[in-house]
């Protein structure tokens, strides 16, 4: 009994430590991102004295907001080797955090309604295949085939032409990634302070030299921006500009529903991306408001674009109650490709930030190569091609070119 | 989130009868000398802070104005003189 009771009792899966006057690395921002940087400078390259310094909660931000779906099918090959190493990572990651991510292989399936698309997903399954990753066109019978609720006659409005299906991909419980990172990095000894907000950023003779708080000041001799699209605001502390726009991007979820969507589905043209959670919900979002903003309000008006969307292509789905919807921020590139540098304007400065709406596909394997560029110093080949000067030597990434461009956002 | 904008011509208005034009950033840089980092500091690279910033916005279901604005990205609502 004794021993049953010990393992019902409630444990805390990290505990809370004092806020050191120094530490060599400080990371701001406790989502995906930073916590897995930092578990990885802690687990990998032996760098344990390590804060993260979170607003909120950890959390709180892109990392606890965004829909959890994950795919390696972008369009240029740059992006295609990281996003593909990072699937690959997912169910390592549950080994090793000895954690219950839900990573829920679904298979992804994109939609396309004009020869445009189509051609757009010729060259991403070109990409992909490649680089040796499943993903392959398929004709509107063979869709139904994968999830039969779509109507693929030529009523709707955008009667369904190809897909594009990549079965590596899915979907995760993206609060269970937070909480096993937190975890993971808490017990390699990094400090995790919770409603610690950054109000200031110091710098001496050009290096970064510690961070000011709402609890005082901290030391340091490296210090991360990795706070998704707050990162665009801190970087105005050291009058640094980006490239990046962080909008506001909105999802919600449906009554739960028995399983009749086994994939993730989702269609540029109907602006649109659904799955369904294991809870039974239909998770959809895509809708981004275009002007700057670090709010993170909804706007009733989408609402109805949504169900309009969701209901021409997939029927079933009428007279389906929304539950409750909520936002978070992209921040978004011209390029649509994220920015990840070392010492930017500062020695000891580490940049990760203009993820748009990929941050959390891509979140444990870019901590694992930020804790390296931030552990060695140099940029790792893989994200090399993702520094801030590509902007101003016309070398963008190419991401618009992509088949999953949901909307109209540069302004 | 949305709100109202006061149009020069038209008034207080619904957000969604106006596009966004963008932060303003002043007069486009001379081309005579204009050196590519230059051109892409001007044109892509910002300063967002969360603070009230200057705005093109255009009344695209209204009027058809193009007008500058003061809104803060910290509340996404239309700073007004007076409040």
């Amino acid at each position: 009994m004794a021993m049953l009771r010990d393992y019902l009792r409630p444990t805390r899966l990290w505990a809370p430590a004092p806020i050191k006057p120094h530490y060599q690395v400080v990371i701001i921002g406790g989502g995906i991102h930073g916590l897995a940087t930092a578990y990885f400078l802690a687990k990998t390259h032996g760098i344990r004295d390590v804060a993260v310094l979170e607003r909120h909660y950890i959390g709180f931000g892109g990392s606890g907001r965004n829909t959890a779906i994950v795919r390696a099918n972008q369009r240029t090959a740059a992006s295609v080797r990281l996003y593909d190493e990072g699937l690959k990572l997912w169910p390592v990651l549950v080994d090793e955090l000895d954690f219950n991510l839900m990573f829920f292989n679904s298979g992804n399936l994109n939609l396309a309604h004009s020869e445009a698309a189509v051609a757009a997903f010729r060259m991403a399954i070109g990409t992909a295949n490649f680089l040796g990753i499943r993903s392959e066109l398929l004709d509107p019978l063979q869709c139904r085939e994968l999830i039969p609720a779509l109507d693929i006659s030529d009523r709707p409005e955008h009667p369904i032409q190809a897909g594009m299906y990549h079965p590596p991909g899915g979907t995760l419980r993206h609060d269970a990634v937070v909480w096993a990172l937190a975890k993971g990095a808490a017990a390699h000894g990094v400090h995790i302070h919770q409603g610690v907000e950054v109000t200031g950023i110091d710098t001496d003779g050009g290096r970064v030299t510690g961070v000011q708080t709402n609890r005082g000041a901290l030391q340091c001799r490296q210090l991360g921006i990795m706070a998704g699209g707050y990162g665009t605001a801190l970087c105005t502390l050291i009058g640094l500009e980006l490239p990046v726009h962080p909008l506001t991007i909105q999802a919600m979820v449906t009554q739960p529903l028995k399983p009749f969507l086994n994939h993730v589905v989702s269609s540029g043209a109907y602006h649109v991306y659904a799955t369904q959670t294991l809870k039974g919900e239909i998770a959809t979002g895509a809708h981004m408001d275009p002007q700057v903003n670090y709010t993170t309000d909804p706007t009733a008006r989408y609402f109805k674009h949504q169900a309009e969307a969701l209901t021409d292509f997939m029927p079933v789905l009428k007279d389906v109650k929304f539950m409750r919807t909520w936002a978070g921020l992209a921040d978004m590139t011209p390029d649509m490709a994220p920015i990840m540098d070392a010492n930017v304007g500062f020695d000891g400065l580490y940049l990760d930030v203009g993820w748009g709406y990929f941050g959390f596909k891509a979140g444990p394997i870019a901590g694992k190569y930020l804790a390296e560029m931030i552990a060695r110093d140099q940029i790792p080949e893989i994200i090399s091609p993702f520094g801030l000067g590509r902007f101003l030597e016309n070398r963008y990434a190419g991401e618009t070119a992509g088949a999953m461009k949901y909307g109209h956002w540069d302004s | 989130m949305t709100f109202m904008l006061t149009c020069p011509i038209c008034g207080r208005r619904e957000l969604h009868e106006f596009l966004c034009g963008g932060q303003e950033r002043g007069p486009r840089p001379p081309q005579e000398g204009l050196s590519a980092e230059a051109h892409f500091r001007y044109a892509q690279f910002r300063s967002i802070p969360p603070a009230p910033q200057p705005e093109w916005w255009y009344h695209g279901q209204g009027c058809g104005v193009w007008f500058k604005a003061t809104r803060n990205p910290a509340t996404n609502r239309e700073e007004r003189p007076g409040g």
